[in-house]
């Protein structure tokens, strides 16, 4: 009988001990969804919406050229992108294009919205009523080059007259207009006028392209690329490398400039060893940078791909040691991989990283929306309370 | 706290019952039938009888692996649950399963350590030594011929020195020669005060160790008592008919048949029996030819209790 | 406690003269002398430049050293867990039948221990054995890419004895199998099921949206309510080898809840022990 009770403690510890297990369990564990892992998607080719959008792009019919000694007429050509089309030709150029339309219907182009908007949007308000651009609606894509920089969008309404007033503009080629600048007067702190003539000029082609140069002769020749007067060298990004919310190529020298100046020497290899750098930034979910990097030399290519391999682990091991998540984390994505004569470096920032130090720009949007409303709102409420005079 | 004094008989057992339950059916398998059994301390006590009599039932009671289902058992004054009995214990099982792959040293050792006893590599070694096995120290068990085996596990048991000793057919597969050595090493230990308790097959050894037997048969104890008492044969005796007689009819009479023919053995303790036994059989035709009182071994003793017990049961049914 | 101990150092005897488990060993040896001698690795200021084994290129990619040895301890963290399972249902399924066969169960009880003690000591044999095999793997592993890369982590030996937590609530209920019927197909059997059902209990939330809402769904949420959540132990076990951040809300509070479950199922193992006959 004493056996039979001493067995049946055994069975209620089980019993109680399943319980408290399920329970442990049940706590360790967590009932709710993990969130999902920092996971980055990088732009290393085209994707299909990529593929359609470059497709949709493809709005200028040249006209077909005729053969000048038999008069035979020539296979008509593709239609094209008249902004791939005006990018500087040739190596060892810069062109980096920003899809500010994508860029701003992207999560971080939200983010970086409420930073613009921070005042509320009362500058913005200011700029669309004074210019008839609306940059959130009318532009699809910023361009900066060695030469300047180029916009592309939908620019019927823009009133370039106003904006430009005391520029000399003219008629250029088949549907531009050149805006040249004349001599300004400036105003000196001391109260006296001074005259200056500014060599800067701005071409419009077919209310789709703003073209803004150092020189007239720059945008002309931006014109001429477009309209097909051009030289035969291929644009400096290729439709085939539109992918992306920012792309282009980077002259090896301007990228080494980037470079902050104690790694110098890295710099330096960077200019002795690449020919080129390709970027591409994928925003449509985290931020992503793919950048190829492509030389002459494969050995000298890997060596170097492997020292930017090693700063990109010391600077993570520094932020580590610092205790600078962000940068740890920022890097922890980073990598490189050698092709033979190219490599490639990838580096990303976590969307919700970017969330974390952007929330700011959210709280002062809203603060400063909220006062507005405010401000507006006793206002209405006086026009509807206020006496309606007897005639 | 258990109280022992030198009365308190080594095994105590009254009104034992086992039954094994069995999945799925409604009535078990009876094993034991209210067994009364008393093993005096210092006593060299033998276990007999047929086939399923529930030798080894017992002896698994007696050791806390078969739980009763009524009834007492007391060992060396305290239940066999209790590890403290069972440290006194040596208990030899019928076919012991031995891992092949240890030395028989590292196998004492392990039995020596669970017993809870200081570790004795020499203590060991003269074990081993002492049931014959000094030569194969070195060799693994798995080499081992099964009387080999049977001698290690001897020497298990008698590992702590144990107050008693149990031992399941312990003489199983080792040679003659053999068993005059373990038959000595189970004398010393009596002689030295340990109470046997053996279960063997082999009547003629169980009738050379053992002072005081027990007849088994449908799990109760039929006979007990000393070996003197059982093998005098008093109300035993030898009685040849005239050749023709029936076995049947003699049967019935109470007589049961000897090796040679003729001769019958008929259980009378007074001559007023015997002689209603004799009318019997001469009823049913038979001639008697002589009569005389048998002086009887262990088999014939086993023999004669357990078909007496196999008549008083028909009797009982019918 | 002498006695359980007793009882492990017989069960490891026995194991050590298993000849499938000795070569487990010596195959576990011989993986990590391939890795050690075979595999080149190249670190420039902690970056992981170039990996080779044999002289092929296994990985081209140049990143910090500790996230590209992530995917390597997350994989041998994974493998140790399920594999280890695996092979420890197998390789175990048997120690307890043998333990409680006839001739050795009688002799074993006849032994001045408690019927517990016989049970929790081949628990704690069996146990490290497991503990003792996945230390040699995992600290092989961790010395091997800890010389070569000089990244040193302990990640992935906490993850071994993570899953050594979880087989510890797989074998214990194959214990208590054996306790009910003296079978080493049938203890593997119950080690496979607890297996599959820790995976499922793991992802129960997940799993429990494609039941229809109502009985079924509330029944298969009991059952698994109380089953060891070996997948979510995987899981944060490839975590914490590859020192990422865990999925769990509390890693120690679920690791107790499991081993608690073993303890349980023992318990349940005791009961039935105590009171069979042999």
């Amino acid at each position: 009988m004493e056996k039979r009770q001493k067995r049946r403690v055994w069975l209620v510890m089980a019993a109680l001990l399943f319980v408290a297990a399920a329970v442990l369990m049940f706590a360790g564990q967590g009932e709710e969804p993990a969130p999902p892992p920092l996971e980055v998607e990088f732009p290393r080719r085209m994707r299909q919406p990529d593929r359609e959008r470059a497709e949709r792009r493809r709005t200028q019919v040249l006209p077909t050229p005729v053969s000048a000694d038999s008069g035979t007429v020539a296979e008509r050509p593709r239609p094209r992108d008249p902004l791939l089309a005006a990018l500087p030709r040739g190596e060892g150029k810069t062109a980096v294009i920003i899809e500010a339309n994508a860029l701003r219907h992207s999560p971080i182009g939200g983010l970086l919205m409420d930073c613009l908007m921070r005042d509320g949007g009362k500058q913005l308000k200011e700029f669309r009523e004074k210019s008839g651009v609306d940059p959130l609606q009318d532009l699809d894509r910023l361009v900066i080059t060695d030469e300047g920089m180029m916009l592309s969008g939908n620019f019927e309404n823009a009133r370039f007259k106003e904006l430009l007033g005391e520029r000399v503009s003219a008629d250029y080629g088949e549907g531009a207009r050149v805006y040249e600048a004349g001599e300004n007067s400036v105003t000196r702190p001391d109260g006296t006028t001074v005259k200056r003539r500014d060599t800067s000029a701005i071409a419009t082609w077919n209310n789709q392209l703003l073209v803004v140069g150092k020189s007239p002769d720059e945008v002309k020749a931006a014109i001429d690329r477009v309209e097909g007067r051009g030289p035969d060298e291929p644009p400096a990004i290729s439709e085939s490398s539109t992918y992306g919310e920012m792309y282009g190529v980077l002259s090896v020298e301007m990228l080494s400039r980037l470079i902050p100046p104690e790694q110098a020497a890295l710099a330096q290899r960077l200019r002795d060893v690449a020919k080129n750098v390709e970027l591409h930034l994928d925003a449509s979910s985290d931020v992503a940078l793919v950048a190829e990097v492509r030389g002459p030399s494969a050995d000298d290519v890997t060596d170097l791909g492997k020292s930017l391999g090693a700063a990109l682990s010391l600077a993570r091991i520094k932020a580590q040691a610092g205790e600078d998540k962000d940068l740890a984390q920022l890097l922890d994505f980073a990598k490189v991989k050698p092709d033979g004569d190219s490599f490639t470096l990838e580096m990303a920032v976590p969307l919700e990283v970017i969330r974390e130090r952007l929330a700011i720009c959210r709280e002062n949007r809203q603060d400063a929306e909220n006062a507005l409303d405010a401000k507006e709102a006793p206002q209405e409420a006086g026009v509807e309370q206020a006496p309606v005079p007897v005639r | 706290m258990v109280t022992v004094t030198a009365s308190t008989p080594a095994i105590e057992v009254t009104n034992l019952r086992k039954t094994y339950n069995r999945a799925f059916r409604k009535t078990g398998n009876i094993a034991l039938r209210g067994m009364d059994l008393s093993v005096p301390r210092g006593s060299a006590f033998g276990l007999i009888g047929p086939n399923g009599a529930g030798k080894t039932t017992f002896i698994k009671s007696i050791l806390g692996i078969v739980q009763p289902t009524e009834g007492t058992v007391r060992v060396l004054g305290g239940s066999p649950e209790d590890p403290r009995i069972r440290a006194r214990i040596g208990y030899l099982p019928e076919r012991l399963h031995l891992p092949g792959s240890w030395t028989p040293t590292a196998f004492l050792a392990t039995v020596g350590r669970l017993k809870g006893l200081p570790p004795d590599a020499a203590g060991h070694l003269s074990l081993l030594e002492r049931v014959g096995l000094a030569d194969a120290v070195g060799r693994k068990i798995g080499g081992y011929s099964k009387g080999m085996r049977q001698r290690l596990g001897l020497a298990a048991a008698l590992i702590g020195k144990p107050d008693l000793l149990v031992l399941d057919e312990p003489t199983d597969g080792i040679d003659p020669m053999g068993r005059m050595e373990v038959r000595r090493i189970l004398q010393e230990e009596v002689q030295r005060g340990t109470t046997l308790f053996l279960n063997s097959h082999l009547l003629a050894e169980t009738e050379r160790v053992c002072d005081r037997v027990a007849i088994l048969a449908d799990g109760r104890v039929v006979r007990e008592g000393k070996l003197e008492d059982l093998v005098r044969g008093e109300s035993r005796w030898v009685a040849r008919f005239a050749p023709g007689v029936s076995v049947e009819a003699l049967g019935s009479a109470g007589f049961v048949p000897a090796r040679a023919d003729g001769v019958f053995h008929v259980e009378a303790p007074d001559a007023t029996v015997l002689n209603a036994a004799l009318d019997r059989a001469r009823a049913a035709g038979a001639l008697l030819v002589e009569l005389r009182r048998d002086g009887m071994d262990l088999e014939a003793v086993l023999l004669g209790t357990v078909s007496a017990q196999a008549m008083r049961a028909a009797e009982v049914a019918a | 406690m002498s006695p359980v101990l007793g009882i492990a150092g017989y069960v490891l005897r026995e194991a050590a003269s298993r000849k499938f488990i000795m070569a487990f060993m010596v195959g576990l040896t011989l993986v990590l002398a391939v890795v050690a001698l075979g595999m080149r690795i190249d670190v420039i200021d902690g970056a992981l430049a170039a990996s080779r084994l044999f002289g092929q290129e296994v990985r081209a990619t140049i990143q910090s050293v500790d996230v590209a040895l992530r995917p390597v301890y997350q994989a041998s963290a994974f493998i140790v867990f399920y594999g280890g399972i695996l092979f420890g249902i197998v390789a175990c399924s048997d120690f307890a039948p043998s333990l409680m066969s006839p001739g050795r169960i009688e002799h074993l009880l006849a032994l001045p221990i408690q019927r517990w003690h016989l049970l929790a000591g081949t628990f704690l044999g069996v146990m490290t054995l497991a503990l003792g095999g996945t230390l040699y793997g995992t600290t092989g592993l961790v010395l091997i890419f800890g010389v070569k890369t000089g990244y040193w982590t302990v990640g992935p030996l906490v993850a071994g004895l993570m899953a050594c937590v979880g087989f510890a609530a797989v074998y214990a209920v194959m214990l208590t199998m054996a306790t009910l019927v003296r079978s080493a197909a049938l203890c593997a059997a119950a080690g496979f099921a607890v297996l599959v059902g820790g995976i499922i209990a793991g992802h129960r939330q997940d799993i429990a949206k494609a039941f229809e809402e109502g009985l079924s769904r509330s029944l298969f949420q009991a059952v698994t309510l109380v089953l060891p959540r070996l997948s979510a132990l995987a899981e944060a076990a490839g975590d914490m080898a590859a020192s990422l951040p865990l999925e769990v809300r509390s890693l120690g509070t679920l690791l107790v809840g499991v081993f608690v479950f073993g303890l349980a199922a023992l318990v349940v193992g005791f009961w039935r022990f105590e009171g069979k006959d042999y």
